[in-house]
C-alpha cells in the first residue's frame, strides 16, 4: 500500500515545500534545450500531454521516441497511432527505456504505479524520470532508485493547447520541480529548465515550484473552483430557471455558453474585468452574493484544502481506485441524469452582454469560487503565483470544455483524480447552498435586473469597486498576465 | 445621350493598344479615370476625345464639341506653333500666335475666356505669344480653352497638376458649378484629388478597362484605393532589419534539397519518391489539382508536417531531424497560406501582425525594438493602412488580411518567400491588390519565391520554374 510522501516529512520541512515557487525570468533559460542536446527522450503514453509535449520537444530539436505497453502496440490503439502517424519511432519497454536518458511518464495519474514498477527496472543507471504532475510521488509515496533524477515539468493547460500555442511561437505557463530525494548529479534543474524551453513553456512562464507544491496546490485547484463550483453552479442556476418559469432551452444555453464567455473576460482582467462587465447595479448585487456565498462555502474550501494537505483526500480516492472505481462511475452515471445535462441547449440567440446581465448570480459564484480558493491556498502556504495558475487562470480553459459539451466534457477531459475531487464538492456544496438558492429568484439568474432607473449610492459602488481591485488575486494576476505579453489577445 | 465603347479596341501606335473595352457613360454621370503609370488611362480619356485608331469594336454617342485638356494636346499645340516659327522663318523675328487667338476658337464663349482668365489671373499675359508661356501658364490657357468652347463634353487630363492651392480650389469649385450642365471625364492619379461630384471611376490596367466603381459603393471604393495606391506610389519594399538579420546562408549551396520524399496518410500514398531542389534565385511555381499534395509538400518544406523527420530533407544548411529546431528553419521563410490566415484570428494590431513576422509567431509575444515597429510602419505605409495600424487585425476584410500577411511574411526578408494560392478566396480587385505586391517583392528583393497556383491569369512575372504535381 501506498504511504505519502508528505506524511513523512516534519513540519519545517513541509511549511518549505509548500512555499516553494518563484517566477522564473526569461534569462534563466538562455541555454536553450542545451542540457538535453544529444540525450535520448522517451516517453512513456502518447495520450493528450504525451503526443503534445513529445511534438514540441522534437520540433525544438529533441530526440523523442514513444514507449507503448504491449497491449496498445498490438491493437493498434489510439496511442499508438498517434505516435506512428507522426512519424515517431514507438517500441516496447523493453525496446526503448534501457536506451532512454530521460523517460518522461505521461500515462495517466492513477497508472503511475504499475507504470513505473514496470520501467525503473530497466532505466540506465543516472538517468532521469520525469512527470507531468506529482502525485505519485507525493501522495503514494513512490520511491524512485537512488540514481536516478526526478524532474516535473507540469504545463497548465490541456495537451491540446501546450501544442497550439507551441505552434503559434508561444507557449503555456509551466511549473517545474525537482525532487530532491532523487537528484544524485545535481542536473534536476537544468533538465527540467530545458525540458520546459522544449515544449514552449519558457516563452509563457516558469514557475519553479516543489513536487509538493504543485500537488496540493493543483488538487485544491481542479475540485473546488475549476471544476466542483461551476459543476454545482451548473445544476443549481438550472434548476433555479426552470423552477422559476424560465424556458428549460434558453437557461441550458445561458450555462453552457455562459460560464465560457463570462470567464473570458478574467484572462483579460482578472475578476474585476469580470464585474466591470457588468451595470453598476448588477455589479453592486453580483458583489454582495459573492461576499454572500463566500462565508457559506469557505468551511468547505477549507475543509478541501485540509484533505488534500493530510493526505485524506488521496487516501479516500485510491480507496476507490482499489474498490474499481465504484464510487467515481457511479457519480459519472447520476450527474449523467441531471436535468441540466438532460436539456440541449435552446436554438435562441444570446448575445455576450446578455450572458453578464442575466447571469450575475454566475459571476457571483466564479467570483467567490476564485477567491476563495485563492484565500485557501495561500493561506496553506502556497505562494501566490501558484495559486493564481490554479485558481483564476484555468477558470477559463475548464469553462470551455462544458460549452463544447457540458459537464460529459469536462469531466472527462479532466483527469479522474480531478473528477473524483469535483463530485466530491459537489456532493457537499449542493445541501450547503440550499438555503441560499431559496431566496435566489431570475433577476440574478435568467432575467436580469430589468431596470428602468441603473443609478447607484456613488458611496456604495466606489466602495465596491476598491474591494473588488484590493484583492491579492488581481495584484498577483495583472504581474503574471503582464508575463504573458498578447496571450490575451490570442486565445 | 449614352456614349458606349463596345469591345472597343484602339492603336495609338505600334507601341500602345486599348483592348476590348466596354464602357457607357450616361449624361449625367461624371467619370474619373484612374490607373498606374503607363496603364493607358490617358489614352481612354483621349479616345473621347477622338484620339487613336480604332481598330475593332464601337464607338457610339460621343457629342461633336469635346473640350479636352492634355498633356498630349498642350504639346500639340506647341508644337504646331513651334512649326509655325520654322515657316515664317524669313528674316523677321516671329512672334507666334497670341494667347488671346489661341482662347477664341469658333464657338467660344468670349465673355467666359474674359472670365475665366481673369479667375486664373492670367489677364497680363492675353497678348503675350502662346509658345513663349512658362509650361504652367500654358497649361492653364489650355483649360480655359476647353472650358470656354461650350463644350458637350469636357475630358480633362490630369487638370489639377501643378496648379497652387489656391487656383486648385478655384478650378474644382468652377468645375462642380458645371455638374448640371456638362458631363465630365477627368484623368487623375490621386484620390485625394477627386472632387465630390465624381459618380464613378474607371481602373485601367495594361489597357484594359480592368474595373468600374460607383462612387456610392464603399467597399470597392475603398478597395480601388489600395489598389491604386500600390500601383501609383513611388514606395519601396521597407529594408530588412539589421537587428534581427538572418543567418548569412551557403550561397552555392541549395535553399531546399528534397531526396526521394514520401507522404503518406494511413495506406495512401500522396507523394511518392519525389526529387526537388530549389537553388537560390530561381523562383518556382507549384501547381496541381486538390488532393495533390501541394500543402503537405510545402509543410514538409516549413517544418510544419510531422512527417518531415521521416524524410530526407536538407534546408537552409540543415539535415532535418539533426537535432535543429523548427524555429531555426522558419527564420528563413516567409509563408502566407489561406491556413495560415484561419490561424491567425487574433485581435493584435496591424503594427504588430506585421511585427510578429520577424518572429514567426501568430501573435506578437515579445517586445518590439523601435526599429522594427519603424520597418512595420513603412510596410503600413506601402500598402496605403497607415492610420490603421492599431485597428485590430481579426476585423480587417478578408482582402486586407492577405496583404497584411504578405508583409509579415516579407518583413524580416526571407531567402525564401512561400506564398500558397494567396490569391484564393479573393475577388478580382483584391486579387490585383495582392498580384501587384507580389510583383513589388519580387521585383525589390533578393529573397526566392515558390509560388502556389493554378490560375493561368494569375501568373507572377519572373517566375519560370515550374513544378506540377498529379493527383495519385
Ligand atoms: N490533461 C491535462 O490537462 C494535464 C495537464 C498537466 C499535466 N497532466 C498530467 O499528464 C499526465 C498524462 O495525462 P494525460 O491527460 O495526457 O493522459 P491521457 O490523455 O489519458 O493519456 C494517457 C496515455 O497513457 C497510456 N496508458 C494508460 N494506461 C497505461 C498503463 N497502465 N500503462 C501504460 N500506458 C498507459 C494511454 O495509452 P493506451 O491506453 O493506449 O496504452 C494514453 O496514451 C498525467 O500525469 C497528468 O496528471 C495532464
Amino acid at each position: 500500500m501506498s504511504n505519502n510522501y508528505f506524511n513523512t516529512l516534519p513540519l519545517r520541512e513541509q511549511l518549505e515545500q509548500l512555499g516553494k515557487c518563484r517566477f522564473m525570468t526569461m534569462d534563466e533559460f538562455d541555454d536553450g534545450v542545451e542540457a538535453l542536446k544529444g540525450k535520448k527522450m522517451v516517453v512513456i503514453g502518447c495520450g493528450a500531454q504525451g503526443l503534445a509535449q513529445g511534438m514540441n520537444l522534437r520540433d525544438s530539436g529533441c530526440d523523442v521516441s514513444y514507449a507503448l505497453r504491449e497491449a496498445a502496440i498490438a491493437e493498434k490503439r489510439q496511442s499508438w497511432k498517434n505516435a506512428t502517424e507522426n512519424g515517431f519511432v514507438v517500441g516496447t519497454y523493453e525496446e526503448l527505456i534501457p536506451t532512454a536518458d530521460v523517460v518522461l511518464n505521461l500515462t495517466p495519474d492513477k497508472q503511475h504505479t504499475p507504470v513505473v514498477n514496470a520501467v525503473m527496472p530497466l532505466m540506465k543507471e543516472g538517468a532521469c524520470l520525469s512527470y507531468s504532475h506529482g502525485f505519485n510521488i507525493v501522495e503514494e509515496g513512490m520511491k524512485i532508485r537512488d540514481d536516478l533524477t526526478v524532474i516535473m515539468v507540469a504545463p497548465k493547460c490541456p495537451g491540446s493547447e501546450v501544442r497550439n500555442e507551441y505552434v503559434r511561437g508561444f507557449g503555456v505557463p509551466t511549473l517545474i520541480a525537482v525532487h530532491e530525494d532523487n537528484d544524485p548529479k545535481g542536473e534536476g534543474l537544468a533538465l527540467a529548465k530545458a525540458y520546459a524551453v522544449g515544449t514552449g513553456g519558457h516563452k509563457a512562464g516558469v514557475l519553479m515550484s516543489s513536487f509538493i507544491a504543485e500537488v496540493k496546490s493543483d488538487l485544491m485547484g481542479e475540485q473546488t473552483i475549476l471544476c466542483g463550483m461551476l459543476q454545482t453552479g451548473s445544476l443549481l442556476c438550472f434548476d433555479k430557471m426552470v423552477e422559476e418559469g424560465i424556458e428549460p432551452g434558453y437557461a441550458s444555453k445561458l450555462i453552457q455558453y455562459g460560464w465560457e464567455t463570462i470567464t473570458e473576460a478574467l484572462k483579460y482582467g482578472g475578476v474585476t474585468n469580470m464585474l466591470d462587465r457588468l451595470s453598476n447595479p448588477a455589479k453592486i448585487k453580483a458583489f454582495d452574493l459573492a461576499e454572500e456565498l463566500k462565508q457559506i462555502m469557505r468551511p468547505l474550501y477549507n475543509k478541501h484544502q485540509d484533505d488534500i494537505i493530510d493526505g485524506t483526500f488521496s487516501r479516500v480516492m485510491m480507496e476507490d481506485w482499489a474498490n474499481d472505481d465504484k464510487n467515481l462511475l457511479g457519480w459519472r452515471a447520476e450527474t449523467a441524469e441531471t436535468a441540466f445535462e438532460k436539456t440541449p441547449a435552446g436554438d435562441v440567440e444570446i448575445s455576450e452582454q446578455e450572458y453578464f446581465d442575466k447571469g450575475i448570480l454566475m459571476v457571483a459564484m466564479v467570483k467567490a469560487g476564485v477567491e476563495l480558493a485563492f484565500e485557501t491556498m495561500t493561506a496553506a502556504g502556497i505562494i501566490a503565483d501558484s495559486a493564481y495558475y490554479e485558481s483564476l487562470h484555468e477558470t477559463p480553459l475548464i469553462a470551455n470544455t462544458i460549452a463544447r459539451k457540458k459537464l460529459y466534457e469536462m469531466n472527462a477531459t479532466i483527469s479522474d483524480t480531478a473528477e473524483y475531487g469535483c463530485y466530491l464538492y459537489n456532493h457537499a456544496c449542493l445541501p450547503l447552498l440550499a438555503d441560499f438558492m431559496k431566496d435566489i429568484k431570475t433577476d440574478v439568474i435568467g432575467k436580469g435586473l430589468e431596470l428602468e432607473d441603473t443609478g447607484v449610492d456613488n458611496a456604495r459602488l466606489i466602495e465596491v469597486n476598491a474591494a473588488l481591485r484590493a484583492h491579492p488575486v488581481e495584484a498577483i494576476g495583472a504581474t503574471l498576465r503582464g508575463h504573458m505579453a498578447d496571450m490575451k489577445k490570442i486565445v | 445621350m449614352t456614349i458606349r465603347l463596345d469591345d472597343l479596341t484602339v492603336n495609338f501606335d505600334e507601341r500602345f493598344q486599348l483592348n476590348n473595352i466596354n464602357w457607357q457613360l450616361e449624361d449625367d454621370q461624371h467619370w474619373v479615370v484612374t490607373g498606374a503609370n503607363g496603364s493607358g488611362k490617358s489614352a481612354l480619356a483621349a479616345v473621347l476625345a477622338g484620339a487613336g485608331e480604332i481598330v475593332s469594336g464601337n464607338l457610339q454617342g460621343v457629342p461633336p464639341r469635346v473640350g479636352l485638356v492634355s498633356f498630349e494636346a498642350q504639346a500639340e499645340l506647341i508644337a504646331a506653333e513651334l512649326k509655325k516659327d520654322d515657316a515664317d522663318i524669313m528674316d523677321v523675328i516671329a512672334e507666334g500666335t497670341p494667347v488671346r487667338e489661341i482662347l477664341l476658337q469658333p464657338g467660344s464663349d468670349a465673355a467666359l475666356v474674359d472670365e475665366l482668365v481673369e479667375k486664373f489671373g492670367l489677364s497680363a499675359l492675353m497678348d503675350r505669344a502662346f509658345r513663349k508661356l512658362s509650361t504652367g501658364e500654358s497649361r492653364k490657357m489650355m483649360l480655359i480653352r476647353a472650358l470656354a468652347s461650350q463644350p458637350d463634353l469636357l475630358v480633362l487630363d490630369e487638370p489639377f497638376d501643378g496648379l497652387d492651392a489656391a487656383t486648385l480650389a478655384m478650378l474644382q469649385q468652377y468645375l462642380a458649378s458645371l455638374v448640371e450642365t456638362i458631363p465630365m471625364v477627368l484623368v487623375l492619379n490621386r484620390f485625394d484629388e477627386f472632387p465630390d461630384f465624381i459618380s464613378h471611376i474607371a481602373y485601367v490596367d495594361k489597357g484594359r478597362l480592368a474595373h468600374q466603381v460607383a462612387r456610392n459603393d464603399e467597399t470597392a471604393y475603398a478597395e480601388l484605393y489600395k489598389l491604386l495606391h500600390l500601383k501609383t506610389t513611388e514606395l519601396e519594399v521597407p529594408a530588412a532589419d539589421p537587428e534581427t538579420a538572418i543567418p548569412a546562408l551557403d550561397p552555392t549551396q541549395p535553399l531546399v534539397k528534397l531526396n526521394g520524399i514520401n507522404i503518406r496518410y494511413g495506406d495512401t500514398t500522396v507523394i511518392g519518391d519525389l526529387d526537388w531542389t530549389i537553388e537560390p534565385g530561381k523562383h518556382w511555381q507549384l501547381s496541381g489539382p486538390n488532393g495533390s499534395g501541394k500543402t503537405g509538400l510545402l509543410s514538409l518544406i516549413t517544418g510544419d508536417h510531422p512527417q518531415c523527420y521521416v524524410n530526407d530533407i536538407f534546408v537552409f544548411g540543415f539535415k532535418r531531424g539533426s537535432g535543429e529546431s523548427i524555429w531555426q528553419i522558419k527564420q528563413f521563410i516567409g509563408y502566407v497560406s489561406t491556413s495560415l490566415q484561419w490561424e491567425y484570428s487574433v485581435g493584435t494590431g496591424l503594427r504588430n501582425v506585421i511585427i510578429s513576422g520577424f518572429y514567426d509567431s501568430i501573435g506578437l509575444y515579445t517586445k518590439a525594438t523601435e526599429r522594427q515597429k519603424q520597418i512595420a510602419d513603412q510596410w503600413l505605409a506601402l500598402l496605403g493602412m497607415s492610420e490603421r495600424a492599431d485597428e485590430p487585425f481579426n476585423k480587417l476584410s478578408y482582402g486586407d488580411q492577405r496583404l497584411l500577411l504578405i508583409a509579415r511574411a516579407m518583413v524580416k526578408h526571407p531567402p525564401l518567400l512561400i506564398l500558397d494560392e494567396p490569391c484564393l478566396g479573393l475577388d478580382d480587385m483584391n486579387r490585383q491588390l495582392v498580384l501587384a505586391l507580389i510583383e513589388k517583392i519580387c521585383a525589390d528583393s533578393e529573397t526566392t519565391v515558390l509560388y502556389v497556383n493554378h490560375h493561368p491569369e494569375d501568373q507572377i512575372k519572373g517566375i519560370d520554374n515550374y513544378l506540377e504535381l498529379d493527383k495519385r
